[in-house]
Protein backbone atom coordinates (compact mmCIF):
# COMPACT_ATOMS: atom_id res chain seq x y z
CA UNK A 1 0.00 0.00 0.00
CA UNK A 2 1.64 3.43 -0.82
CA UNK A 3 -1.15 5.87 1.10
CA UNK A 4 2.08 8.05 2.30
CA UNK A 5 5.45 7.34 2.28
CA UNK A 6 5.70 9.12 5.20
CA UNK A 7 3.71 6.58 7.34
CA UNK A 8 6.73 4.12 6.99
CA UNK A 9 7.59 4.92 10.19
CA UNK A 10 4.61 3.71 11.69
CA UNK A 11 5.09 1.03 9.85
CA UNK A 12 8.36 0.59 11.82
CA UNK A 13 7.44 1.34 15.04
CA UNK A 14 4.73 -1.54 14.35
CA UNK A 15 7.24 -4.26 13.92
CA UNK A 16 9.56 -2.84 16.48
CA UNK A 17 7.90 -5.18 19.99
CA UNK A 18 8.16 -8.02 17.87
CA UNK A 19 11.70 -7.57 16.13
CA UNK A 20 12.82 -6.62 19.49
CA UNK A 21 11.63 -9.65 21.41
CA UNK A 22 12.93 -11.69 17.98
CA UNK A 23 16.50 -10.33 18.48
CA UNK A 24 16.45 -10.46 22.39
CA UNK A 25 14.78 -13.86 22.77
CA UNK A 26 15.94 -15.72 19.14
CA UNK A 27 18.81 -14.20 17.45
CA UNK A 28 21.44 -13.70 20.30
CA UNK A 29 20.70 -16.73 22.07
CA UNK A 30 21.40 -18.53 18.77
CA UNK A 31 24.66 -16.62 18.17
CA UNK A 32 25.16 -17.34 21.84
CA UNK A 33 25.16 -20.75 21.37
CA UNK A 34 27.69 -21.23 18.77
CA UNK A 35 29.87 -19.12 21.31
CA UNK A 36 28.94 -21.82 24.28
CA UNK A 37 29.88 -24.94 22.07
CA UNK A 38 33.28 -23.47 21.38
CA UNK A 39 33.65 -23.50 25.41
CA UNK A 40 33.94 -25.61 28.53
CA UNK A 41 31.18 -24.26 30.68
CA UNK A 42 29.63 -25.64 33.92
CA UNK A 43 26.07 -25.13 33.59
CA UNK A 44 25.82 -24.92 37.85
CA UNK A 45 28.64 -22.06 38.28
CA UNK A 46 28.50 -20.90 34.92
CA UNK A 47 32.37 -20.25 35.05
CA UNK A 48 33.94 -22.08 32.13
CA UNK A 49 36.67 -20.81 29.24
CA UNK A 50 37.01 -21.17 25.63
CA UNK A 51 38.44 -24.43 24.44
CA UNK A 52 37.82 -23.77 20.04
CA UNK A 53 36.64 -26.69 18.61
CA UNK A 54 37.37 -29.02 21.41
CA UNK A 55 33.35 -30.31 22.14
CA UNK A 56 32.67 -30.64 18.22
CA UNK A 57 35.88 -33.30 17.76
CA UNK A 58 34.88 -34.71 21.23
CA UNK A 59 31.39 -35.33 19.79
CA UNK A 60 32.66 -36.86 16.69
CA UNK A 61 34.75 -39.72 18.15
CA UNK A 62 31.66 -40.38 20.74
CA UNK A 63 30.38 -43.62 20.66
CA UNK A 64 27.19 -42.08 22.03
CA UNK A 65 26.57 -39.47 19.76
CA UNK A 66 26.89 -41.56 16.79
CA UNK A 67 24.58 -44.17 18.37
CA UNK A 68 21.78 -41.28 19.32
CA UNK A 69 21.97 -39.91 16.23
CA UNK A 70 21.04 -43.44 14.01
CA UNK A 71 18.18 -43.54 17.29
CA UNK A 72 17.03 -39.95 16.24
CA UNK A 73 17.03 -41.41 12.55
CA UNK A 74 14.82 -44.87 13.51
CA UNK A 75 12.74 -43.15 15.56
CA UNK A 76 11.92 -40.27 13.18
CA UNK A 77 11.83 -42.29 9.63
CA UNK A 78 9.53 -45.47 11.91
CA UNK A 79 7.02 -42.51 13.40
CA UNK A 80 6.91 -40.75 9.95
CA UNK A 81 5.66 -43.54 7.66
CA UNK A 82 3.28 -44.57 10.44
CA UNK A 83 1.49 -40.75 10.38
CA UNK A 84 1.52 -40.76 6.62
CA UNK A 85 -0.24 -44.12 6.53
CA UNK A 86 -2.63 -43.58 9.34
CA UNK A 87 -3.00 -39.73 8.04
CA UNK A 88 -3.89 -41.12 4.28
CA UNK A 89 -5.93 -43.78 5.64
CA UNK A 90 -8.07 -42.06 8.13
CA UNK A 91 -8.11 -38.71 6.04
CA UNK A 92 -9.87 -40.91 2.88
CA UNK A 93 -12.23 -42.89 5.80
CA UNK A 94 -13.29 -39.52 7.47
CA UNK A 95 -13.69 -37.30 4.21
CA UNK A 96 -16.67 -39.24 3.21
CA UNK A 97 -20.12 -38.63 4.69
CA UNK A 98 -21.51 -40.98 7.01
CA UNK A 99 -23.61 -40.80 10.03
CA UNK A 100 -21.54 -38.98 13.29
CA UNK A 101 -18.73 -37.78 10.93
CA UNK A 102 -18.07 -34.29 13.02
CA UNK A 103 -17.92 -36.17 16.40
CA UNK A 104 -16.02 -38.60 14.78
CA UNK A 105 -13.16 -35.77 13.49
CA UNK A 106 -12.97 -34.41 16.33
CA UNK A 107 -12.31 -37.64 18.00
CA UNK A 108 -9.70 -38.49 15.85
CA UNK A 109 -8.00 -35.02 15.69
CA UNK A 110 -8.25 -34.68 19.68
CA UNK A 111 -4.88 -36.16 20.73
CA UNK A 112 -3.19 -33.95 18.42
CA UNK A 113 -4.19 -30.88 20.73
CA UNK A 114 -3.67 -32.74 23.84
CA UNK A 115 -0.49 -32.12 25.81
CA UNK A 116 2.55 -34.65 25.38
CA UNK A 117 2.75 -35.25 29.07
CA UNK A 118 -0.89 -36.49 29.22
CA UNK A 119 -0.47 -38.06 25.99
CA UNK A 120 2.42 -40.00 27.72
CA UNK A 121 0.57 -40.79 30.85
CA UNK A 122 -2.17 -42.53 29.42
CA UNK A 123 -0.16 -44.43 27.30
CA UNK A 124 2.39 -46.00 29.71
CA UNK A 125 -0.84 -46.84 32.19
CA UNK A 126 -2.33 -48.64 28.86
CA UNK A 127 1.58 -49.97 28.62
CA UNK A 128 1.64 -50.78 32.12
CA UNK A 129 3.26 -54.20 32.92
CA UNK A 130 0.85 -55.61 35.75
CA UNK A 131 -2.21 -54.14 34.76
CA UNK A 132 -1.88 -52.81 31.84
CA UNK A 133 -5.38 -53.13 29.50
CA UNK A 134 -2.60 -54.28 26.40
CA UNK A 135 -0.57 -56.76 28.07
CA UNK A 136 -3.97 -58.13 29.59
CA UNK A 137 -5.26 -58.01 26.22
CA UNK A 138 -2.68 -59.45 24.37
CA UNK A 139 -2.47 -62.44 27.03
CA UNK A 140 -6.39 -62.63 26.56
CA UNK A 141 -6.84 -63.35 22.98
CA UNK A 142 -3.43 -65.23 22.86
CA UNK A 143 -0.67 -63.50 21.04
CA UNK A 144 1.44 -63.48 23.82
CA UNK A 145 2.33 -65.77 27.03
CA UNK A 146 2.67 -63.31 29.79
CA UNK A 147 2.75 -59.35 30.29
CA UNK A 148 5.50 -58.05 28.26
CA UNK A 149 7.59 -54.88 29.89
CA UNK A 150 7.02 -52.56 26.96
CA UNK A 151 9.14 -50.02 28.06
CA UNK A 152 12.36 -51.51 29.64
CA UNK A 153 13.02 -53.26 26.53
CA UNK A 154 14.47 -53.47 23.29
CA UNK A 155 13.49 -53.48 20.91
CA UNK A 156 9.97 -52.85 22.23
CA UNK A 157 10.88 -49.56 23.94
CA UNK A 158 11.61 -48.45 20.09
CA UNK A 159 8.70 -49.81 19.04
CA UNK A 160 5.98 -48.65 21.44
CA UNK A 161 7.60 -45.02 21.45
CA UNK A 162 6.83 -44.85 17.71
CA UNK A 163 3.60 -46.22 18.08
CA UNK A 164 2.54 -43.31 20.46
CA UNK A 165 4.44 -40.90 18.27
CA UNK A 166 2.06 -42.44 15.53
CA UNK A 167 -0.97 -42.12 17.93
CA UNK A 168 -0.37 -38.82 18.99
CA UNK A 169 0.91 -36.81 15.46
CA UNK A 170 -0.68 -38.55 12.52
CA UNK A 171 -4.06 -36.15 13.43
CA UNK A 172 -1.59 -33.15 11.64
CA UNK A 173 -1.60 -35.23 8.29
CA UNK A 174 -5.22 -35.88 8.69
CA UNK A 175 -6.04 -32.28 9.06
CA UNK A 176 -3.79 -31.30 6.13
CA UNK A 177 -4.74 -34.00 4.02
CA UNK A 178 -8.62 -33.45 4.60
CA UNK A 179 -8.47 -29.49 3.63
CA UNK A 180 -7.30 -30.57 0.34
CA UNK A 181 -9.35 -33.50 -0.57
CA UNK A 182 -12.39 -30.92 -0.34
CA UNK A 183 -11.07 -28.71 -3.09
CA UNK A 184 -10.30 -31.45 -5.67
CA UNK A 185 -13.25 -31.35 -8.68
CA UNK A 186 -15.59 -33.73 -8.41
CA UNK A 187 -15.87 -34.16 -12.41
CA UNK A 188 -12.51 -35.66 -12.45
CA UNK A 189 -14.11 -38.66 -10.33
CA UNK A 190 -16.73 -38.54 -12.15
CA UNK A 191 -14.89 -38.80 -15.93
CA UNK A 192 -12.80 -41.79 -14.51
CA UNK A 193 -16.52 -43.57 -13.34
CA UNK A 194 -17.90 -43.18 -16.48
CA UNK A 195 -14.66 -44.43 -18.20
CA UNK A 196 -14.66 -47.41 -15.50
CA UNK A 197 -12.07 -46.75 -13.51
CA UNK A 198 -12.15 -48.74 -9.93
CA UNK A 199 -12.27 -47.43 -6.97
CA UNK A 200 -8.16 -48.32 -6.15
CA UNK A 201 -8.02 -47.48 -9.82
CA UNK A 202 -9.33 -43.93 -9.07
CA UNK A 203 -7.70 -43.58 -5.93
CA UNK A 204 -4.38 -43.68 -7.41
CA UNK A 205 -5.00 -42.11 -10.48
CA UNK A 206 -6.94 -38.98 -8.98
CA UNK A 207 -6.78 -38.95 -5.15
CA UNK A 208 -2.83 -39.69 -4.50
CA UNK A 209 -1.82 -36.77 -7.36
CA UNK A 210 -3.81 -34.26 -6.30
CA UNK A 211 -2.81 -35.55 -2.88
CA UNK A 212 1.08 -35.21 -3.34
CA UNK A 213 2.11 -31.20 -2.77
CA UNK A 214 0.42 -31.67 0.33
CA UNK A 215 1.95 -34.41 1.19
CA UNK A 216 5.12 -33.16 0.53
CA UNK A 217 4.94 -30.18 2.65
CA UNK A 218 3.42 -32.47 5.20
CA UNK A 219 6.58 -35.12 4.88
CA UNK A 220 8.68 -32.05 5.39
CA UNK A 221 7.44 -30.29 8.33
CA UNK A 222 6.61 -33.61 10.40
CA UNK A 223 10.47 -35.01 9.48
CA UNK A 224 11.42 -31.68 11.09
CA UNK A 225 9.13 -31.85 14.11
CA UNK A 226 10.14 -35.33 14.80
CA UNK A 227 13.53 -34.94 14.78
CA UNK A 228 13.41 -32.77 17.35
CA UNK A 229 11.01 -33.74 19.26
CA UNK A 230 11.91 -34.31 23.12
CA UNK A 231 8.72 -34.38 24.93
CA UNK A 232 7.21 -37.80 23.79
CA UNK A 233 10.33 -40.09 23.58
CA UNK A 234 11.79 -38.55 27.13
CA UNK A 235 8.52 -38.91 28.93
CA UNK A 236 7.87 -42.76 27.29
CA UNK A 237 11.54 -44.11 27.98
CA UNK A 238 14.25 -41.24 29.40
CA UNK A 239 15.65 -42.38 26.55
CA UNK A 240 16.31 -46.04 28.26
CA UNK A 241 16.69 -48.68 28.09
CA UNK A 242 20.05 -47.75 28.72
CA UNK A 243 20.19 -45.39 25.58
CA UNK A 244 17.86 -47.62 23.35
CA UNK A 245 15.81 -45.20 22.94
CA UNK A 246 17.99 -42.01 23.16
CA UNK A 247 17.41 -38.87 21.12
CA UNK A 248 19.58 -36.24 20.20
CA UNK A 249 17.58 -33.49 22.24
CA UNK A 250 17.86 -35.86 25.00
CA UNK A 251 21.67 -36.38 24.57
CA UNK A 252 21.51 -32.28 24.40
CA UNK A 253 19.53 -31.97 27.34
CA UNK A 254 21.56 -34.73 29.16
CA UNK A 255 24.50 -33.38 28.33
CA UNK A 256 24.09 -30.07 29.60
CA UNK A 257 21.44 -30.38 32.80
CA UNK A 258 22.32 -33.74 34.72
CA UNK A 259 25.84 -33.47 33.29
CA UNK A 260 26.63 -30.19 33.46
CA UNK A 261 28.73 -29.83 30.22
CA UNK A 262 26.78 -26.80 29.12
CA UNK A 263 29.62 -26.31 26.17
CA UNK A 264 29.45 -29.99 24.83
CA UNK A 265 25.85 -29.93 24.98
CA UNK A 266 24.92 -26.46 22.76
CA UNK A 267 27.24 -28.47 20.53
CA UNK A 268 25.29 -31.42 19.70
CA UNK A 269 22.23 -29.00 19.35
CA UNK A 270 24.41 -26.72 16.47
CA UNK A 271 25.21 -29.76 14.99
CA UNK A 272 21.65 -31.20 15.29
CA UNK A 273 20.57 -27.86 13.65
CA UNK A 274 23.02 -28.21 10.82
CA UNK A 275 21.22 -31.26 10.24
CA UNK A 276 17.88 -30.02 10.44
CA UNK A 277 18.88 -27.15 8.19
CA UNK A 278 18.48 -28.66 5.39
CA UNK A 279 15.03 -29.61 5.45
CA UNK A 280 14.69 -25.88 7.09
CA UNK A 281 15.64 -24.43 3.61
CA UNK A 282 13.92 -27.16 1.69
CA UNK A 283 10.53 -26.03 3.43
CA UNK A 284 11.26 -21.97 3.28
CA UNK A 285 11.82 -22.45 -0.21
CA UNK A 286 8.51 -24.38 -1.02
CA UNK A 287 6.72 -21.79 0.96
CA UNK A 288 8.25 -18.85 -0.46
CA UNK A 289 7.49 -20.85 -3.78
CA UNK A 290 4.08 -20.75 -2.65
CA UNK A 291 3.74 -16.88 -1.67
CA UNK A 292 4.78 -15.95 -5.19
CA UNK A 293 1.65 -18.21 -6.75
CA UNK B 1 -36.09 -55.08 -12.03
CA UNK B 2 -35.17 -57.40 -8.75
CA UNK B 3 -31.80 -57.63 -10.47
CA UNK B 4 -31.50 -53.90 -10.03
CA UNK B 5 -32.99 -53.66 -6.33
CA UNK B 6 -30.67 -56.50 -5.20
CA UNK B 7 -27.95 -54.10 -6.53
CA UNK B 8 -29.28 -51.49 -4.54
CA UNK B 9 -29.31 -53.51 -1.32
CA UNK B 10 -25.94 -54.78 -1.97
CA UNK B 11 -24.88 -50.79 -2.42
CA UNK B 12 -26.85 -50.18 1.16
CA UNK B 13 -25.08 -52.83 2.52
CA UNK B 14 -21.72 -51.77 1.64
CA UNK B 15 -21.83 -48.47 2.73
CA UNK B 16 -23.02 -49.33 6.20
CA UNK B 17 -20.25 -51.91 6.17
CA UNK B 18 -18.02 -48.83 5.53
CA UNK B 19 -19.68 -46.53 8.35
CA UNK B 20 -19.55 -49.13 10.71
CA UNK B 21 -16.00 -49.70 9.78
CA UNK B 22 -14.85 -46.57 10.00
CA UNK B 23 -16.42 -45.62 13.26
CA UNK B 24 -14.79 -48.80 14.47
CA UNK B 25 -11.31 -47.54 13.46
CA UNK B 26 -12.34 -44.36 14.71
CA UNK B 27 -13.18 -45.45 18.17
CA UNK B 28 -10.05 -47.78 18.60
CA UNK B 29 -7.61 -44.42 17.57
CA UNK B 30 -10.04 -42.79 20.77
CA UNK B 31 -9.80 -45.44 22.99
CA UNK B 32 -6.72 -43.82 25.22
CA UNK B 33 -8.68 -40.98 25.81
CA UNK B 34 -11.85 -43.67 26.89
CA UNK B 35 -9.45 -45.15 28.92
CA UNK B 36 -7.87 -42.37 30.52
CA UNK B 37 -11.60 -40.76 31.71
CA UNK B 38 -12.77 -44.04 32.39
CA UNK B 39 -9.79 -45.08 35.24
CA UNK B 40 -10.23 -41.41 36.72
CA UNK B 41 -13.88 -42.36 37.60
CA UNK B 42 -12.80 -45.59 39.13
CA UNK B 43 -12.31 -46.25 42.75
CA UNK B 44 -9.07 -47.65 43.34
CA UNK B 45 -9.28 -50.84 43.74
CA UNK B 46 -11.41 -51.28 40.46
CA UNK B 47 -8.25 -49.60 38.68
CA UNK B 48 -5.97 -52.54 39.40
CA UNK B 49 -9.18 -55.47 39.11
CA UNK B 50 -8.59 -58.33 36.22
CA UNK B 51 -10.13 -58.62 33.64
CA UNK B 52 -10.70 -55.10 33.55
CA UNK B 53 -13.52 -52.93 33.95
CA UNK B 54 -13.97 -50.92 30.64
CA UNK B 55 -16.99 -49.15 32.08
CA UNK B 56 -16.74 -47.84 35.60
CA UNK B 57 -18.67 -50.16 38.05
CA UNK B 58 -18.90 -47.45 40.21
CA UNK B 59 -18.42 -43.98 39.30
CA UNK B 60 -16.51 -42.30 41.96
CA UNK B 61 -14.85 -38.43 42.22
CA UNK B 62 -13.10 -39.30 45.23
CA UNK B 63 -9.42 -38.67 42.58
CA UNK B 64 -10.54 -35.54 42.00
CA UNK B 65 -11.33 -34.56 45.31
CA UNK B 66 -8.15 -35.74 46.26
CA UNK B 67 -6.04 -33.66 43.61
CA UNK B 68 -7.59 -30.77 44.31
CA UNK B 69 -7.01 -30.97 48.17
CA UNK B 70 -4.28 -33.36 48.88
CA UNK B 71 -1.90 -32.60 45.90
CA UNK B 72 0.27 -29.42 44.86
CA UNK B 73 -2.08 -30.11 41.52
CA UNK B 74 -4.01 -26.38 42.17
CA UNK B 75 -0.79 -24.46 41.89
CA UNK B 76 0.43 -26.05 38.79
CA UNK B 77 -3.12 -25.42 37.84
CA UNK B 78 -2.82 -22.10 38.32
CA UNK B 79 0.85 -21.43 37.52
CA UNK B 80 -0.17 -22.72 33.90
CA UNK B 81 -3.14 -20.71 33.49
CA UNK B 82 -0.91 -17.41 34.33
CA UNK B 83 1.47 -18.63 31.53
CA UNK B 84 -0.89 -19.55 29.04
CA UNK B 85 -2.56 -16.39 29.60
CA UNK B 86 0.37 -14.08 29.93
CA UNK B 87 1.89 -15.49 26.74
CA UNK B 88 -1.08 -15.39 24.68
CA UNK B 89 -1.77 -11.48 25.70
CA UNK B 90 2.00 -10.37 24.86
CA UNK B 91 2.03 -12.30 21.86
CA UNK B 92 -0.79 -11.49 20.41
CA UNK B 93 -0.30 -7.65 20.42
CA UNK B 94 2.90 -8.05 19.37
CA UNK B 95 2.12 -10.17 16.45
CA UNK B 96 -0.98 -8.33 15.66
CA UNK B 97 1.16 -5.12 15.12
CA UNK B 98 4.12 -6.86 13.70
CA UNK B 99 1.77 -8.88 10.66
CA UNK B 100 -0.05 -5.45 10.08
CA UNK B 101 3.20 -3.85 9.42
CA UNK B 102 4.58 -6.52 7.29
CA UNK B 103 1.48 -7.27 4.78
CA UNK B 104 0.73 -3.37 4.39
CA UNK B 105 4.14 -1.21 4.58
CA UNK B 106 6.93 -1.17 2.24
CA UNK B 107 10.03 -0.68 4.19
CA UNK B 108 13.96 -2.64 3.67
CA UNK B 109 13.65 -6.24 5.17
CA UNK B 110 10.39 -6.82 5.08
CA UNK B 111 10.60 -10.01 2.97
CA UNK B 112 13.60 -10.97 5.08
CA UNK B 113 11.06 -10.34 8.61
CA UNK B 114 8.85 -12.81 6.62
CA UNK B 115 11.19 -15.59 6.20
CA UNK B 116 12.95 -15.37 9.82
CA UNK B 117 9.50 -15.67 11.20
CA UNK B 118 9.29 -19.06 9.39
CA UNK B 119 12.67 -19.81 10.28
CA UNK B 120 12.32 -19.23 13.99
CA UNK B 121 8.57 -20.98 13.83
CA UNK B 122 10.85 -24.26 12.81
CA UNK B 123 13.69 -23.92 15.62
CA UNK B 124 13.94 -26.71 17.86
CA UNK B 125 13.61 -25.49 21.51
CA UNK B 126 16.24 -27.64 22.62
CA UNK B 127 18.59 -25.22 20.52
CA UNK B 128 17.70 -22.22 22.10
CA UNK B 129 17.06 -23.92 25.26
CA UNK B 130 21.07 -23.37 26.94
CA UNK B 131 21.61 -19.59 25.72
CA UNK B 132 17.95 -18.67 27.18
CA UNK B 133 18.79 -20.53 30.29
CA UNK B 134 21.78 -18.45 30.79
CA UNK B 135 19.72 -15.57 29.53
CA UNK B 136 17.04 -15.98 32.06
CA UNK B 137 19.82 -16.46 34.72
CA UNK B 138 21.61 -13.48 34.26
CA UNK B 139 18.12 -11.80 34.53
CA UNK B 140 17.25 -13.85 37.67
CA UNK B 141 13.88 -14.85 35.99
CA UNK B 142 15.02 -19.15 36.30
CA UNK B 143 11.79 -19.81 38.77
CA UNK B 144 9.70 -17.02 37.16
CA UNK B 145 6.56 -17.12 35.65
CA UNK B 146 7.73 -14.31 33.62
CA UNK B 147 10.34 -15.89 32.58
CA UNK B 148 8.58 -18.81 31.00
CA UNK B 149 6.46 -16.15 29.16
CA UNK B 150 9.65 -14.79 27.72
CA UNK B 151 10.61 -18.26 26.50
CA UNK B 152 7.29 -19.55 25.53
CA UNK B 153 7.27 -15.80 22.89
CA UNK B 154 10.30 -17.87 20.64
CA UNK B 155 7.33 -20.31 19.67
CA UNK B 156 4.05 -18.49 20.05
CA UNK B 157 5.52 -15.13 18.69
CA UNK B 158 6.56 -16.62 14.83
CA UNK B 159 3.36 -19.28 14.83
CA UNK B 160 0.52 -16.44 15.65
CA UNK B 161 2.56 -14.10 13.70
CA UNK B 162 2.51 -15.97 10.36
CA UNK B 163 -1.16 -16.97 10.99
CA UNK B 164 -2.50 -13.04 11.02
CA UNK B 165 0.09 -12.74 8.27
CA UNK B 166 -2.11 -14.47 6.19
CA UNK B 167 -5.45 -13.50 7.52
CA UNK B 168 -4.60 -10.35 6.71
CA UNK B 169 -3.16 -10.76 3.43
CA UNK B 170 -6.69 -12.12 2.47
CA UNK B 171 -7.94 -8.53 4.12
CA UNK B 172 -8.99 -6.13 1.27
CA UNK B 173 -7.69 -2.69 1.45
CA UNK B 174 -10.54 -0.69 0.72
CA UNK B 175 -12.27 -0.49 4.00
CA UNK B 176 -8.87 1.10 5.58
CA UNK B 177 -8.02 3.26 2.37
CA UNK B 178 -12.16 4.38 3.16
CA UNK B 179 -11.43 5.30 6.71
CA UNK B 180 -8.59 7.26 6.39
CA UNK B 181 -9.75 9.56 3.60
CA UNK B 182 -12.53 9.99 5.96
CA UNK B 183 -9.69 11.68 8.00
CA UNK B 184 -9.31 8.53 10.38
CA UNK B 185 -5.21 8.33 11.24
CA UNK B 186 -3.27 5.09 10.05
CA UNK B 187 -3.44 4.19 13.99
CA UNK B 188 -7.61 4.90 14.26
CA UNK B 189 -7.60 3.03 10.38
CA UNK B 190 -5.52 0.02 12.36
CA UNK B 191 -7.86 -0.01 15.62
CA UNK B 192 -11.06 0.65 13.97
CA UNK B 193 -11.30 -1.15 10.49
CA UNK B 194 -8.25 -3.98 10.67
CA UNK B 195 -8.39 -4.99 13.96
CA UNK B 196 -12.36 -6.14 13.75
CA UNK B 197 -11.72 -7.52 10.88
CA UNK B 198 -8.53 -9.94 12.07
CA UNK B 199 -10.96 -10.91 14.62
CA UNK B 200 -11.61 -14.54 13.68
CA UNK B 201 -7.82 -14.68 12.71
CA UNK B 202 -6.80 -13.27 16.55
CA UNK B 203 -9.33 -15.81 17.82
CA UNK B 204 -7.47 -18.60 16.30
CA UNK B 205 -3.95 -17.78 17.29
CA UNK B 206 -5.00 -16.96 20.53
CA UNK B 207 -6.50 -20.03 20.93
CA UNK B 208 -3.22 -22.30 19.08
CA UNK B 209 -0.70 -19.58 21.79
CA UNK B 210 -3.03 -20.80 24.49
CA UNK B 211 -2.99 -24.53 23.94
CA UNK B 212 0.52 -24.57 22.35
CA UNK B 213 1.87 -22.61 26.17
CA UNK B 214 -0.17 -25.38 28.55
CA UNK B 215 1.56 -28.50 26.82
CA UNK B 216 4.93 -27.35 27.02
CA UNK B 217 7.18 -29.35 28.44
CA UNK B 218 11.11 -28.95 28.11
CA UNK B 219 11.54 -25.33 28.85
CA UNK B 220 9.08 -25.69 31.60
CA UNK B 221 11.08 -28.46 33.06
CA UNK B 222 14.52 -27.02 32.73
CA UNK B 223 13.67 -23.49 34.09
CA UNK B 224 11.08 -23.65 36.91
CA UNK B 225 12.36 -26.52 39.10
CA UNK B 226 10.83 -24.95 42.47
CA UNK B 227 7.33 -26.31 43.37
CA UNK B 228 5.56 -23.13 43.45
CA UNK B 229 6.83 -22.33 40.09
CA UNK B 230 5.85 -25.48 38.12
CA UNK B 231 3.86 -25.74 35.37
CA UNK B 232 1.05 -28.38 35.01
CA UNK B 233 2.97 -30.68 32.45
CA UNK B 234 6.68 -31.31 34.46
CA UNK B 235 4.44 -30.99 37.65
CA UNK B 236 1.82 -34.05 36.99
CA UNK B 237 5.22 -36.09 35.85
CA UNK B 238 6.62 -35.33 38.84
CA UNK B 239 3.77 -36.64 40.48
CA UNK B 240 4.17 -39.91 38.36
CA UNK B 241 7.59 -39.78 39.99
CA UNK B 242 7.33 -38.98 43.62
CA UNK B 243 5.26 -42.59 44.63
CA UNK B 244 6.81 -45.80 44.20
CA UNK B 245 3.10 -47.30 43.72
CA UNK B 246 1.76 -45.07 41.45
CA UNK B 247 -1.63 -43.66 42.00
CA UNK B 248 -3.16 -44.39 38.54
CA UNK B 249 -6.35 -42.79 39.11
CA UNK B 250 -5.22 -39.73 40.76
CA UNK B 251 -2.97 -39.60 37.29
CA UNK B 252 -5.66 -39.99 35.05
CA UNK B 253 -7.85 -38.16 37.12
CA UNK B 254 -5.06 -34.80 36.75
CA UNK B 255 -5.04 -36.04 32.93
CA UNK B 256 -8.38 -35.21 32.56
CA UNK B 257 -7.80 -31.67 33.95
CA UNK B 258 -4.98 -30.92 32.47
CA UNK B 259 -7.08 -32.12 29.13
CA UNK B 260 -10.58 -29.52 29.91
CA UNK B 261 -8.88 -26.09 28.62
CA UNK B 262 -8.24 -27.77 25.63
CA UNK B 263 -11.29 -29.25 24.98
CA UNK B 264 -12.86 -25.92 25.38
CA UNK B 265 -10.53 -24.02 22.79
CA UNK B 266 -10.86 -27.00 20.66
CA UNK B 267 -14.55 -26.65 19.99
CA UNK B 268 -13.86 -22.72 19.45
CA UNK B 269 -11.28 -23.87 17.27
CA UNK B 270 -12.73 -26.17 14.61
CA UNK B 271 -14.20 -24.32 12.09
CA UNK B 272 -10.62 -22.33 11.93
CA UNK B 273 -8.44 -25.56 12.45
CA UNK B 274 -7.44 -25.50 8.69
CA UNK B 275 -6.89 -21.55 8.44
CA UNK B 276 -4.14 -22.47 11.33
CA UNK B 277 -2.35 -25.36 8.53
CA UNK B 278 -0.56 -21.91 6.59
CA UNK B 279 1.61 -21.87 9.91
CA UNK B 280 1.54 -25.34 10.41
CA UNK B 281 -1.38 -25.47 12.65
CA UNK B 282 0.11 -26.57 15.79
CA UNK B 283 3.92 -27.41 16.49
CA UNK B 284 4.07 -30.99 17.04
Amino acid sequence: MRLKTSDSLIGVAFITPAATLFLLLVAYPLFQSILISFSAINTMTLKGHYVGLANYLDILQDQEFWRTLVNTLIWTAGSLVLQVLLGVGFALLLHRAFPGRALARSLVLFPYLLSTAVAVLVWRWLFNDLYGILNYGLVHIGLIERPIAWLSRMPEAMISVILVGAWKFFPFVVIALLARLQTIPLQLYEAARIDGASAVARFWDITLPQLSGVLAVVVLLRSIWDFKEFDLVYLMTGGGPGIGTQTLPILVYREAFPQLHLGKGAAIAVVMLLVMLVFMLLYLRQSARGDER
Amino acid sequence: MSGRRALRLRRRLLRVAADLTTWALVLAVAFPLFWMLGTSLKPSAETFALPPTLIPAHVTFEHFRTLLFETPFPTYFLNSVIVATGTTLLVIVVSLLGAYSVVRFRYRGRRLAAQMVLFTYLLPAVVLLLPLYLILASLGLVNSLLGLILAYTTFAMPFSLWLLRSFILAMPIDLEEAAMVDGASRVEAFLDVVVPQALPGIISAALFSFILSWNEYLYALVFNRQDHTKTLPPGVITMLQQNTNTEWSLLMAASVMMAVPVIVAFVFLQRHLTSGFGAGAVKG
